[in-house]
C-alpha cells in the first residue's frame, strides 16, 4: 500500500485542508493552498526488534500559504487581524492531527504496517517568511509531522 | 546422531529473529494450549545460562574446571503491555491475584530456525515446568511489564513443523535432565 497516497487521503478528511487546493510534492504559491512534501526518513532511526519487526518513521512537511495583511495589530473593537486569524487556522490543523492521534485514527499503511502514532514535531506552525514577489504578499507556514509505524513484513513468526 | 548443520550460506550471519522463544500454557483442565512468541517490541534479549563453575588448580598449576549445572534464564525488557498479548494478559491476571504458584506452570520452547527447514522441521527444545516472573510494572510513556523466563532444563529435543503459534512439536529424543 502506498504510504504517500494514504497520507493524502488522510488529510483530505481534515476540515482545514479539504476545502482548499492540496498539492503533493509541488509548490503552488497562492493564497490558501496546501502542499504536502515528503521528507527523508533516516533508516538509522529505525528500531529492530528480536522478532524481526521494525519500528519506522515516516516524516513529511505541510506547507501552507496565506495572504498577509500589512495593517498594524490595533486594539480596535470589532477589528480582527487577518494574520492572527490565518495562524489560528493553521494551528487548527496541528490540533486536528493531535486529536486524531488521541482517537487512534491513523492513516492506513496496510496490513504489514501497524501505525502507532501521528504527531506534529512542533506545537505551533513555523512561520518561514513572507513572499513579497507575489501579489498579494504571502506568508509561508510549515509544520512537520511524523508517523511512527511498526513494519511487521519481515517477521517470520505468524 | 550427526550434528545438523546450519541452514545458512557459508559466512552468512543468522538474523536474531531466527532464535525464537515461545511460551505455552493451558487455561483450566484439558483445554488446548495457548502459545505466544516472546520478544514483541523487545530490541535485545539473550538466554543467559548462568553456569555454576568450580575451578581447582593442582600443584603443577594445571586447572580443572567442573561445570556443575546451568540455570538458563532470559529477560525481556521492555515487555510492553500490548493489545492482543495473551501472555501479557495472563501474567497481569496472575499479578492481580498474587497467584505466584501459577507462574511456574509454563512450557517454553526454544526454536532455532537456523537449523532445519520447513519440510523437515526446525530444531527446537521443549522445556516443561518453566517459571515466568514479572519484575516490575510501570515506565514512562507506555506501560512496561518486564519479565524473566527461568528455563527448567527438563528438556525434550524435537522439531516444530512451522513458525507460527499453531506449530506441532515432534519429539526426537527422550527427556534430558529434569
Amino acid at each position: 500500500m502506498d504510504k504517500n497516497e494514504q497520507i493524502v487521503n488522510y488529510f483530505l478528511t481534515c476540515p482545514q485542508i479539504q476545502d482548499s487546493p492540496l498539492y503533493f510534492n509541488f509548490i503552488q504559491a497562492e493564497d490558501s493552498t496546501t502542499q504536502i512534501l515528503t521528507d527523508s526518513n533516516d533508516i538509522y532511526a529505525n528500531k529492530t526488534y528480536i522478532d524481526g519487526s521494525e519500528l519506522k518513521l515516516y516524516n513529511f512537511t505541510i506547507i501552507m500559504f496565506r495572504s498577509v495583511s500589512p495593517n498594524a495589530v490595533a486594539k480596535v473593537i470589532g477589528y480582527t487581524n487577518e494574520n492572527i486569524v490565518d495562524l489560528a487556522d493553521i494551528q487548527a490543523l496541528i490540533d486536528w492531527v493531535t486529536d486524531q492521534n488521541e482517537l487512534k485514527n491513523f492513516p492506513n499503511f496496510g496490513e504489514n504496517c501497524i501505525v502507532q502514532s501521528i504527531k506534529p514535531t512542533t506545537l505551533n506552525p513555523i512561520f518561514s517568511g513572507i513572499d513579497t514577489e507575489v501579489s498579494p504578499n504571502l506568508a509561508v507556514y510549515n509544520v512537520t509531522f511524523q508517523v511512527e509505524y511498526l513494519d511487521i513484513s519481515k517477521k517470520i513468526w505468524r | 546422531m550427526a550434528v545438523q548443520q546450519f541452514n545458512l550460506d557459508a559466512g552468512q550471519r543468522a538474523e536474531r529473529k531466527l532464535l525464537i522463544t515461545v511460551a505455552e500454557w493451558t487455561e483450566g483442565s484439558g483445554s488446548t494450549p495457548t502459545r505466544e512468541i516472546l520478544g514483541t517490541r523487545t530490541e535485545d534479549s539473550s538466554i543467559e545460562y548462568n553456569p555454576d563453575i568450580e575451578t581447582t588448580t593442582d600443584i603443577l598449576g594445571i586447572n580443572y574446571t567442573d561445570l556443575n549445572r546451568t540455570q538458563p534464564q532470559q529477560d525481556f525488557d521492555p515487555y510492553l503491555i500490548l493489545g492482543g498479548s495473551k501472555l501479557g494478559a495472563k501474567l497481569n491476571d496472575i499479578r492481580r491475584r498474587n497467584a505466584l504458584s501459577e507462574l511456574s506452570q509454563f512450557t517454553v520452547y526454544i526454536i532455532t530456525a537456523f537449523v532445519g527447514d520447513a519440510s523437515g522441521g526446525y530444531a527446537a527444545e521443549k522445556h516443561t515446568g518453566c517459571t515466568i516472573t514479572y519484575n516490575s510494572i510501570g515506565g514512562d510513556s507506555n506501560v512496561n511489564f518486564p519479565i524473566s523466563v527461568y528455563f527448567s532444563n527438563n528438556i525434550t529435543l524435537g522439531t516444530v513443523n512451522k513458525l507460527a503459534d499453531d506449530f506441532e512439536f515432534t519429539a526426537t529424543s527422550g527427556t534430558i535432565g529434569g
